[in-house]
């Protein structure tokens, strides 16, 4: 059951017109502000209050140790905590491009057009890999052959599959490798030309050549996406991240440039975990 | 889960203790090394102008296994933030003070020549000169066992005296040069020993600058500004 709180009417043109007559101009793509989150009906908040803006085209990072509310907020953003019965937002605003998610006339299906989202656990459909790509599409309405190839091309292509998997587009995705089975589901959440892309620990499961890999896809992504990047991989979160956010105990700690909090962090606490000196 | 001062590998933790520990022993050396050089010139001693040269073996080795134990940390443990700057601040250092203890054993050279000869009493003006180098190294070695940026301030300010003094004891040495034309080649080696001295001041400021880089994460080195705290 979803929870009634989230049960949007759905109101397709206004998602979209609103994010299509930001985008050009605005360079701030998320707005969080404020925002309180409980898993529990407001009884705890597993979010106390977080802040922060995501810029556009850049990868922001968020970091901090287990049960820090990171993957929370990930998923507040696309309104993944929808499924959950008991999650309440229980204060302030989510704004991409200047819309609130959470208004009446905001749809959870419509919003995740726009906020797409690769997982911990690469999770390609049963289907072939063409199928997978041309999936988000097909739903959209598009059936048309020379459409679908085109998108599925330049998708496993910005995807960095193309090469490995272009002369077995009809085999079944789940025959790929680990690390191409995660680039498909990047490139099947790129067909659909989301405006920002959130990742919950993409490479957790991955072998280091596949996240080697799957980072430089994440670094060449941001040239046309917004990315948000769960990681509990400090190195990574350094490696391939333009700014970083510090969660601890579902607080923001510190927000900045991921050059100033892994050289020179302002607040003992994030020096504390990133040196690993949490015990 | 609460913040504590140890890192959760102890074995990380010992490793940043030893390099910080083989640094600030080589910082003991190169200060021995020094004194040693100016000891054996005042007080005509070559055998503490050999020591001086030969201990500079023991200055090269802690120089190579301090890179040593900055790469295996490096590689490692990944170090962050401060303990990033730490590593790469003992390892500058480390090249700073193998330096200095170069310049030990170049005074402690001329010095054994010096001394071959008959006694010049104005070797004494040297003293001054080597009181100011040896207490900006010996500042600046303490600055980076107490990680204290102040007083590596301090060693950096130095400088003038040091020019200064620089100035003053080789224009000396210098002036006797023309006029004493029997001991002309001393006088000569001691204008060498002036310019090694001033150098080692010199070294120390890097020393220092490094110091300051560790505590507060700014590069001040070539003239940049210093971080509004130490203002």
């Amino acid at each position: 059951m979803v929870n009634p709180l989230y049960t949007k009417k759905l109101s397709v043109p206004t998602m979209s017109d609103t994010i299509k007559s930001k985008e050009k101009k605005s360079k701030t793509v998320i707005e969080v502000d404020d925002i309180g989150f409980s898993y529990d009906l407001g009884k705890t908040e597993t979010l106390k209050g977080i802040s922060m803006d995501v810029s556009k085209h850049k990868v922001t990072a968020l970091i901090g140790p287990s049960g820090c509310g990171k993957s929370t907020l990930l998923r507040c953003l696309n309104r993944m905590n929808d499924l959950i019965e008991t999650a309440k937002i229980t204060r302030g605003t989510i704004r991409i491009l200047g819309q609130d998610i959470h208004a009446a006339d905001v749809d959870a299906i419509e919003l995740r057009k726009h906020v797409g989202m690769v997982f911990q656990k690469y999770n390609p459909f049963p289907k072939s890999i063409y199928d997978n790509v041309a999936y988000g599409l097909r739903i959209q309405g598009i059936t048309k052959k020379s459409i679908l190839d085109d998108a599925v091309e330049k998708s496993l292509r910005g995807a960095a599959l193309w090469d490995e998997a272009k002369d077995r587009l009809k085999d079944s995705a789940l025959g790929l490798s680990g690390g191409q089975q995660q680039r498909l589901c990047i490139a099947r959440t790129i067909a659909v030309q989301p405006k920002v892309i959130l990742m919950d620990e993409p490479c957790s499961a991955l072998d280091p050549i596949a996240t080697a890999k799957v980072e430089e896809l994440i670094t060449d992504l941001r040239e046309d996406y917004t990315i948000v990047i769960v990681t509990h991989s400090m190195q990574q979160a350094s490696r391939i991240s333009d700014n970083t956010a510090f969660f601890y105990l579902g607080e923001l700690v510190e927000y900045n440039t991921t050059e100033h909090i892994f050289s020179h962090p302002s607040v003992k606490q994030t020096e504390d975990y990133i040196s690993g000196r949490f015990g | 889960m609460s913040p504590h001062q140890g890192h959760i590998l102890t074995n990380f933790d010992e490793a940043l203790s030893q390099i910080r520990d083989v640094t600030i022993g080589m910082g003991s050396g190169a200060q021995r090394n020094l004194n040693n050089a100016i000891r054996g010139l005042i007080q005509r001693d070559k055998s503490l102008c050999n020591t001086a040269i030969a201990d500079d073996d023991d200055e090269d080795r802690l120089e190579v296994e301090i890179d040593h134990l900055g790469m295996k940390i490096l590689t490692k443990y990944r170090p962050m933030a401060s303990d990033l700057r730490m590593v790469i601040t003992s390892m500058k250092v480390a090249s700073h003070l193998e330096r200095i203890s170069d310049q030990a054993v170049s005074i402690a050279k001329r010095s054994r020549k010096v001394i071959k000869s008959p006694e010049i009493k104005e070797v004494l003006r040297i003293e001054g000169l080597y009181k100011v180098a040896s207490d900006m190294l010996s500042n600046s070695v303490t600055a980076y066992v107490d990680s204290n940026s102040e007083l590596a301030v301090t060693v950096i300010e130095g400088e003038k005296a040091l020019k200064k003094c620089h100035k003053t004891t080789s224009r000396f040495f210098a002036k006797a040069l023309e006029v004493e034309s029997e001991y002309y080649r001393n006088y000569l080696d001691l204008v060498f020993i002036c310019r090694w001295l001033e150098r080692v001041g010199d070294l120390a400021i890097n020393i220092a600058e490094e110091v300051v880089f560790e505590d507060t994460s700014t590069d001040i080195r070539h003239g940049r500004e210093l971080p509004p705290e130490l203002l």
